[in-house]
């Protein structure tokens, strides 16, 4: 059964779609991960424009983590004022990162820049995340036990503006959550993606947050920071897909829960490399496709009769 | 469908041999005049059809009664609006296959397919099927300083034939009886939205003779056209409808998965 998806201006199949999401669903309820960065180069390989696709998971990631948020909140595990540095932060990159968006697609180029960026980020994750855990399983099997090094000074105990985050037991500067934030904002912006695989590690090993509010504190900055994407997308280049982002979600909601179940019965390293070989395959495909000379060197877009 | 098509197309014979006494008549109409994309649009197919009346055999007594039925030649034209497309061509840059050589093309149709009793040169001459713009070879696609553009416009040109937008033929235009003639007109999936005009050409002995156009509008219709319309022309709004959905669907979810679980 087709559907014609009013913003993309394409008919696809609805079927298609449905296990599209609910394959990358299966797979975020799996690795606990949000899905963005599998979900878009799979609507980019199944023939969805890339402005299209990165503008319309921006608007599905929202959906993906509010009810993370609300869940990991009544728990007790978002750091609140945290967030809203972060989300500060990430508001500040979305708004530049629309505009480079907005910009590239003009010149023609933001094809482009999906595609690199993807080739980078998905890249150095992926390559660090394979590395790391075949590194702590080859330890498992010698026997040795990780010991927990205690926290040392950095330069990021010497950056000014300090400011007190109770929920997080710390007292450190806001530049380098804003950063962080304002990172994962351009991303969002630019990729698609909640930014969580950069968010997460960040938060663990340069804010050195307690693990217990790192996961909700950055569902809750990927909720506002994806809607403020969503938000700025319309606006500047009117590539949301609506229909396209409740497709996906419904059937994500439903593949996540069946992940979710699946997941639990592996291993935390299995389950780790798996995703590494994942993230390095999308990487691979993307990278393939922009070194090797495509069977069309021509591209047509409407450009409308009231524009320059 | 086709049945009921045929006794309209006759229908509209009748009437038309009812008309005042000219050399001939020439009457077209479309199975439909409006095209929908709804949200199970998958493409559409349309019927060109039309009656063709001779009153030169029985008014004037001349030699051409020898040839007919063999003189008369039928192109069909459906066109959307013009438009302005950007070309773009890649390059390797570094390594990479970038973006790198552009034109822009205006007042070119996102849709044309044209069709014929007979291939357009056997019947009809090459300064008329340019100065018409009959046949993909012979559309006027110049970039912003009126020049040719050379593989660019053949680049557009395949690239639209492949998404089934632009069409060329001859023998696709059937005629039955030497009165009834008949074109099937397929709308792919990514048909552009925007006004139509379907022409039909009469040809006799390499002059268009007859001339007659229809309008046909291709345009969203439903929930399809409300929420484009709604993006495209309240881009604010729409931004937070798309969030607000996004927020409602992915509670309701949660909430519904929680209870499951």
């Amino acid at each position: 059964m087709q559907i014609y998806l009013p913003i993309a201006e394409l008919s696809m199949n609805i079927f298609v779609l449905l296990a599209m999401g609910g394959g990358v669903g299966f797979l975020s309820g799996m690795f606990g991960v949000g899905g963005g960065f599998l979900m878009t180069p799979l609507l980019i390989f199944a023939g969805v424009p890339p402005a299209i696709a990165v503008a319309t998971e921006a608007n599905q990631i929202t959906a993906a983590s509010v009810s993370g948020a609300v869940a990991h909140w009544r728990r007790g595990g978002v750091d609140f004022k945290m967030g809203s540095v972060l989300i500060g932060g990430g508001i500040v990159g979305t708004y530049f990162g629309a505009m480079i968006f907005t910009y590239l697609r003009e010149i023609g180029q933001v094809d482009l820049m999906i595609s690199m960026a993807y080739v980078v980020f998905l890249g150095s994750i992926g390559g660090l995340m394979f590395v790391e855990s075949v590194r702590s399983i080859l330890k498992a099997r010698r026997g040795e036990v990780s010991k927990s090094v205690r926290r040392q000074r950095t330069w990021i105990d010497a950056l000014p503006f300090k400011m007190r985050f109770r929920k997080s037991k710390m007292y450190i500067s806001v530049i380098m959550p804003i950063a962080i934030g304002g990172l994962v904002g351009v991303l969002a912006a630019i990729m698609g993606v909640g930014g969580g695989f950069i968010m997460v590690p960040a938060m663990i090993y340069l804010l050195h947050m307690p693990t217990n509010v790192v996961i909700g504190t950055s569902l809750f900055q990927i909720t506002f920071v994806t809607a403020a994407a969503t938000y700025l997308h319309s606006i500047n280049t009117q590539t949301v897909d609506v229909v396209l982002a409740v497709i996906l979600l419904t059937a994500a909601v439903i593949g996540a829960q069946i992940g979710a179940v699946v997941g639990a019965k592996l291993k935390g390293e299995q389950l780790r490399i798996l995703l590494a070989g994942m993230v390095l395959l999308v990487c691979a495909k993307m990278a393939f496709d922009l070194v090797v000379e495509p069977a069309e060197l021509f591209t047509i877009s409407a450009i409308g009769v009231e524009g320059h | 469908m086709k049945l009921r098509n045929i006794l309209i197309s006759l229908g509209l014979f009748i009437c038309a041999s009812t008309l005042p006494a000219r050399a001939e008549t020439l009457v077209t109409d479309l199975s439909q005049h409006v095209i929908e994309i709804t949200s199970q649009f998958s493409g559409s197919e349309l019927l060109l059809f039309g009656a063709l009346e001779r009153h030169a055999m029985e008014s004037v007594q001349s030699d051409e009664i020898a040839v007919q039925g063999l003189d008369y030649d039928i192109i069909v034209v459906v066109q959307s609006d013009p438009t302005n497309l950007m070309i773009r061509k890649k390059q390797r840059v570094a390594g990479i296959w970038i973006n790198n050589e552009n034109q822009m093309v205006r007042g070119v149709p996102g849709y044309y397919v044209v069709g014929s009793t007979r291939p357009l040169n056997d019947f009809l001459s090459k300064a008329d099927q340019i100065e018409l713009g009959l046949g993909l070879e012979n559309l006027k696609i110049v970039n912003e300083n009126d020049e040719e553009i050379g593989e660019f416009k053949e680049a557009l040109i395949r690239n639209m034939k492949a998404r089934g937008l632009y069409k060329e033929g001859s023998g696709n235009v059937t005629v039955k009886d030497e009165i009834l003639f008949r074109a099937n007109l397929e709308f792919p999936s990514n048909t552009p939205v925007g006004d139509y005009k379907a022409d039909v050409y009469l040809v006799r002995d390499g002059n268009i003779i007859i001339n007659h156009s229809t309008d046909l509008l291709v345009d969203k219709r439903g929930i399809e056209r409300v929420i484009y319309n709604f993006a495209h022309e309240y881009p604010p709004y729409y931004g937070i409808m798309a969030v607000f959905v996004a927020l409602s669907v992915g509670l309701f979810s949660g909430f519904v998965a929680k209870k499951i679980s």
